[in-house]
């Protein structure tokens, strides 16, 4: 590894630290919102309980494999939002001019900015998705498999909110559509894919990508197929491309000062 | 009571403004209410099937319903406010003003979702219209009942939370409660009618605030019966009454307990 | 060896306009206006390393817009700039360990923790090993006196005390120029001088060079050898303070400079 990337490395956790340090001044909130975001989640149980007395299957998933979408769909969301909180909400930064403390430091802007803040309630998800996953009696290939899943995942709820983010460098108001989007699509993550048809379907494959975060994976991790793999591995590696792209080629506006409505 | 009224005014014409803010909250709620229709048509597999004794049709406005309301009244004011209110120690400002102070929130409350709810409903009607059909035993003649319904619940709801709030007199932060509160009611009561829960748990659910909050108004507006609308009205009266007993019970102790350790 | 060297540097913004109410909404959508304001023309100057400069000016004469250019937050639209011996723009990253920025108004520090730990902080960003910065914290806090409250979090402090801590966060990596924007603002007659003293001391000691824009000239006075006034987007005079004094011997450099403000406005009406 060489030196650039420990030092980025570095930073970065020292980063994530004081993000937690800064929540944890106060220890009883911060210790109530982890475990009321894990009560919270594991309260949606009793929906699926009813929905499996009625039929044996929901939209052709069991229960186990609804339990894997909820645990992947926790963990990478509760991720995302630990490690890169700031890009869920990119457009305040830029349409406050907030920027400018990141371009004056020595270190990658984009790292810095999504790693600068963090959403305390996400450790909650983050547990709350492998106590799931632990429930899903997985062998040791679906556990590597699974851990590889919520890397993607997480890289794929992460870009896909800076892409939607990084449009106000052009376009006010995207706060409220990054916001919307991001959480329509873990909406739709908590649901089995089966029962969404024809271009509702296509939309949730590939445009809000619900399908390459959780839906894919789960598949693969009941019965395995190498393409769906491959689909979401190349698929998360566009997503993360083209949001970096979009990412700096709106920074280049942004130092151009000819943002609307921001100056200063 | 006219400085109620005032109240209410003025919060409504302020909230005016924020109409085109509530209109954002729309996507959220179509989501919700598009997964469901998807999931229900996946699980009514004949057509003319009921399940818990509704229909298909019966089932999706069931939760639009619910979930009109709870878009509908998820307003901040009878939480967080005054919990704020509290733990700032605003509280002894507001106290002191020739008003009691749970209902100056009640009525600013009504003001907020006065805006609000009328906004979902109209949302909720045409999305229902043109994704599940008109319900089949719908009549105009109801309305007026099921409105108050609809309201009664909201108010029996804002009862509970105003009282889940006003135990920040004595814990430093309710939120978690309320959050367990509205928990319960979303997960519930909004997702699906009582009656597909399994029958032990059934007479239980109807001694929750879920009966009168949520599962009643939608209930009579799928599937509306004179002998029902009796019942959950009666329930209704209730419900409020207890409710405003221990809100104002809960309120005196505590600004008791203000008076004699300060702010 | 020159620190700093700008040649017409020029930066202009494209500002939607749009008209009050509803109306006005729907006419920049369809014909969107834009306007363009020349935030700073054909600026040219030299700062030499070691140098203490005032660059001064009124509101929206373009001081902060030339100094996110000279840092690389901002790309000019004309003219160069070099900054020991880089263009911002295209050594941004580069530059950044070679300067040290304060904006008075903006705060860097990470409020809830302690200045210590801000400082193991900063000191990772700028690639000090940690004994390095062990030391570099020790030394400056020495000199700037942060004993008392470096491990007390950074919102219990004052003003004065933050303000000390943010310099001492953009001095750790020895930064060879150092950008200050309105480092005195908000402070008390006191801790203004003694936040003076230590730049001056900065600048003695480690032959920083010091790039300061002040409305505070008691600050320029007490700390800069020359000044730049800049005046809707360019330079209206650059001439070392003894100078000033020496061609206006009755005046202070407060009158001084107003004088100067008051005669250029003239000038521009006539």
């Amino acid at each position: 590894m060489s030196t650039a990337v420990k030092n980025q490395l570095r930073v970065c956790l020292l980063s994530v630290k004081y993000n937690i340090m800064r929540e944890m001044v106060n220890k009883v909130t911060f210790l109530t919102n982890i475990s009321f975001m894990i009560l919270n989640n594991a309260s949606i149980l009793v929906q699926w309980f009813i929905l499996f007395r009625l039929r044996e299957d929901v939209g052709g998933y069991t229960f186990r494999e609804i339990m894997m979408l909820w645990g992947l769909t926790a963990a990478s969301y509760g991720l995302s939002h630990i490690l890169f909180a700031r890009a869920f909400s990119l457009p305040e930064l830029v349409i406050k001019g907030k920027l400018d403390a990141y371009l004056v430091q020595p270190k990658n802007v984009l790292i810095s900015v999504i790693t600068s803040s963090i959403r305390i309630s996400a450790i909650g998800d983050l547990l709350y998705g492998i106590i799931l996953m632990a429930f899903c009696r997985l062998g040791l290939r679906e556990w590597i498999l699974a851990a590889l899943f919520l890397v993607t995942g997480t890289v794929v709820f992460t870009a896909f909110s800076l892409l939607l983010g990084s449009l106000s460098f052009w376009f006010l108001r995207m706060d409220i559509l990054e916001n919307q989007t991001v959480m329509g699509m873990v909406s739709f993550a908590t649901y089995p894919d089966g029962i969404f048809q024809g271009l509702s379907r296509f939309l949730l494959y590939f445009i809000i990508p619900v399908g390459m975060a959780v839906w894919h994976p789960v598949h693969v991790l009941a019965r395995f197929d190498a393409g769906m793999l491959l689909t979401v591995l190349g698929y998360t590696a566009l997503l993360a491309g083209s949001s970096v792209a979009v990412f700096y080629r709106g920074l280049k506006r942004y130092a151009s000062g000819n943002l609307m409505g921001a100056r200063t | 009571m006219r400085k109620y009224r005032v109240i209410y005014k003025s919060v409504l014409m302020e909230n005016l403004q924020y109409a085109a803010n509530v209109a954002m909250g729309f996507f959220s709620y179509f989501v919700f209410i598009y997964i469901f229709v998807k999931l229900w048509e996946y699980m009514y597999r004949m057509p003319g099937e009921r399940i818990a004794g509704y229909t298909k049709e019966q089932m999706i406005w069931y939760v639009m319903m619910t979930e009109m309301i709870w878009f509908g009244s998820n307003v901040a004011s009878v939480a967080n406010e005054v919990a704020g209110d509290i733990r700032s120690g605003d509280i002894a400002y507001r106290i002191n003003k020739p008003y009691h102070y749970t209902l100056y929130i009640l009525t600013k409350y009504t003001g907020e979702w006065s805006i609000r709810l009328p906004m979902y409903a109209v949302f909720a009607a045409v999305i229902g219209m043109v994704m599940v059909g008109p319900l089949p035993k719908f009549g105009l003649r109801e309305v007026p009942v099921m409105a108050l319904c609809v309201i009664l619940g909201l108010t029996i709801n804002a009862v509970f939370k105003l009282c889940i709030s006003l135990f920040s007199f004595w814990i430093e932060d309710t939120t978690p409660f309320q959050w367990l509160y509205d928990k319960v009611i979303l997960v519930v009561g909004t997702i699906f009618p009582i009656e597909i829960f399994p029958e032990i748990l059934q007479p239980l659910f109807k001694l929750t605030p879920i009966y009168t909050v949520c599962y009643g108004p939608a209930k009579l507006i799928v599937d509306f019966s004179p002998e029902k609308c009796v019942e959950i009205l009666a329930a209704q009266l209730l419900y409020l009454v207890g409710g405003c007993g221990v809100m104002l019970l809960v309120y005196r102790k505590g600004v008791k307990k203000l008076y004699v350790n300060g702010g | 060896m020159q620190a700093i060297k700008v040649e017409h540097l020029s930066k202009t913004f494209r500002v939607k306009r749009k008209e009050k109410g509803m109306k006005g909404s729907i006419k920049a959508i369809l014909h969107p206006q834009t306007e363009e304001i020349r935030a700073v023309k054909d600026v040219s100057f030299v700062v030499e390393e070691g140098e203490v400069l005032a660059f001064i000016g009124p509101n929206g004469a373009g001081k902060s817009t030339t100094i996110k250019m000279l840092t690389g937050i901002l790309y000019p639209d004309g003219g160069c700039a070099k900054v020991l011996g880089m263009d911002p723009t295209k050594k941004r990253r580069q530059l950044a360990y070679g300067i040290g920025t304060v904006f008075g108004q903006k705060e860097q520090l990470w409020t809830h923790l302690t200045p210590y730990d801000n400082f193991r902080f900063f000191g990772a960003i700028y690639d000090l090993s940690e004994k390095e910065t062990e030391i570099r914290i020790d030394e400056l806090s020495n000199r700037f006196g942060l004993g008392d409250f470096i491990n007390t979090p950074v919102r219990n402090l004052s003003l004065g005390q933050r303000i000390r801590c943010e310099i001492v966060a953009s001095l750790l990596h020895r930064p060879k120029v150092l950008f200050l924007d309105e480092p005195t603002i908000g402070l008390d007659p006191v801790v203004k001088e003694t936040v003076r003293e230590l730049i001056r001391q900065m600048n003695r000691e480690e032959h920083t060079t010091i790039f300061l824009t002040s409305h505070d000239v008691g600050d320029i006075e007490k700390l800069c050898r020359r000044i730049i006034i800049v005046n809707d987007g360019q330079i209206v005079l650059d001439d070392s303070v003894e100078h000033l004094k020496h061609h206006y011997p009755d005046h202070s450099l407060e009158e001084i400079i107003t004088e100067i403000y008051k005669a250029k406005e003239l000038t521009a009406v006539g």
